[in-house]
């Protein structure tokens, strides 16, 4: 399975996010396989071309063109071979929105997409560690995988 | 971070950090002892080494002798794939290789993802004794961490160590008359806990999916077939008496339901979903945050 067809993304947005911020932290995992391939979205408009408000000229400045783009990741989790498609929106060197989407490849996934039949479900909510008094942290905080591949990929075809 | 009052022992080994926690100091002759049990499991079975058992068995089909231990692998591994449908598999080296992360690390793909090949077609795995009929590669990689969590362990009990913590980057075990408090790391924030756990004489394994901090991540994750919104597992928590089956069980969470695990498996289960949900067995009852 590769990842290179054109699909038509979902759209759930979060405001706010900045291009540095969303590709930060990103340690290279063992188990992930960045891998392929950038897709533009189809009916989305790229680079509008906007000068951007600094308008440097020396060259060495990394500017953005404003628009929408999309690009796939793939990574390997526990799951198996999973995709990720990631939509940005740049303005002014800024994500306005950002969409994921995801192509579950497995049937455990599927799975879980309707409602819980039990009742001992909970939504988790963090505290801060340095707030806790423990003697240890169990936990692979997750690493950036596909995302981040899809991002690098999009700041490519931004400039 | 460790027990207070406690000595610690920190070194790299398998491609992670490692942290012993003793209630007595470490000698010098038993911190060498740990570091080669290390040194013998990365050279049995590490695949990025060109001169370990797994790549020599990648190499020549053949039969070939496991070393001690490998005989809790093959139990694990057997149940596991019987269980998971095939799906849980120690032939998922192949695969990884072809993806581009085999030991030339070249993280380009040499084509189209590879199936795993079928246990039944390409392995014979009884006890300590392996034969293979083509070029396989073996990856223990879903409870070789775990495995090596317990050898450390044994080599401290025997060394007259009864209250110590083995802790491979969050896969732990716990020896002794003191519990400690683990705090259980958010999945999309490396710096918030989702709760704690007193641990005492058991073992605690992690595992998560690669997906990180998607802004607030959460309720953000749709599926493109139909664009509802998926709730996959995006990390588990297992507690079982020894860190190999913690390790194991923890990645099987993700392919197995957890009720099904449990007949066949006495352990505690955290699944968290991605978006937000947990479900948990007994142990992990009110120690979540609310």
């Amino acid at each position: 399975m590769t990842s290179s067809t054109i699909r038509k993304n979902v759209f759930a947005g979060i405001a706010g996010l900045s291009l540095a911020g969303a590709a930060a932290g990103c340690a290279p995992s063992p188990q992930a396989t960045p891998t392929e391939t950038t897709v533009p979205t189809t009916g989305t408009t790229l680079a509008t071309t906007q000068s951007s408000p600094q308008g440097s000229t020396a060259g060495q400045a990394t500017i953005y063109k404003d628009g929408t783009y999309s690009a796939d990741g793939m990574y390997t989790s526990p799951n198996g071979q999973e995709t990720v498609g990631v939509e940005l929106t740049l303005s002014n060197d800024t994500v306005s929105a950002v969409n994921i989407t995801v192509h579950p490849s497995n049937p455990n996934t599927r799975k879980f997409q309707g409602e819980f039949k039990d009742g001992i479900a909970a939504q988790i909510v963090g505290k801060k560690l340095d707030e806790l008094n423990v003697s240890k942290v169990s936990g692979s905080s997750l690493t950036s995988g596909g995302f981040n591949q899809a991002v690098e990929e999009i700041k490519d075809q931004a400039k | 971070m460790a027990v207070a009052g406690w000595s610690d022992f920190r070194f790299e080994g398998i491609g992670t950090q490692w942290e012993i926690s003793t209630a007595d100091p470490l000698e010098a002759a038993v911190g060498s002892r740990l570091l080669e049990i290390v040194e013998e499991y990365d050279h049995n079975y590490s695949r990025f080494r060109s001169d370990s058992l797994v790549t020599r068995i990648a190499r020549d089909p053949g039969h070939y002798s496991l070393p001690s231990g490998s005989e809790d692998l093959a139990r694990i591994y057997a149940s596991l794939y019987r269980m998971s449908g095939g799906r849980v598999t120690p032939l998922i080296g192949g695969s990884l290789e072809r993806l581009g992360y085999g030991a030339d690390y070249s993280l380009r793909a040499e084509g189209a993802p590879l199936p795993a090949p079928r246990w039944e077609d390409a392995l014979q795995w009884e006890d300590r004794s392996v034969t293979t009929r083509q070029p396989v590669v073996l990856d223990i990689g879903a409870a070789g961490k775990g495995q090596l969590v317990d050898l450390l362990s044994a080599e401290l009990e025997r060394s007259g160590h009864h209250d110590f913590v083995v802790d491979g980057s969050g896969d732990m075990r716990h020896q002794g008359g003191t519990p400690i408090t683990v705090a259980l790391e958010h999945p999309y924030d490396a710096s918030q806990a989702i709760g704690t756990l007193e641990l005492a004489g058991r073992a605690l394994c992690a595992s998560a999916a690669n997906r990180r901090a998607w802004g607030d991540g959460l309720h953000h994750v749709l599926d493109g077939a139909t664009g509802a919104p998926v709730q996959t597992v995006v990390a588990t928590w297992a507690m079982a008496s020894t860190a190999l089956e913690a390790d194991a069980l923890a990645t099987a969470l993700f392919l197995v339901e957890s009720t099904l695990l449990e007949n066949e498996f006495e352990f505690d289960w955290l699944l968290v979903y991605s978006d937000g949900r947990a479900r948990y067995s007994d142990a992990f009852k009110g120690r979540l945050f609310a």
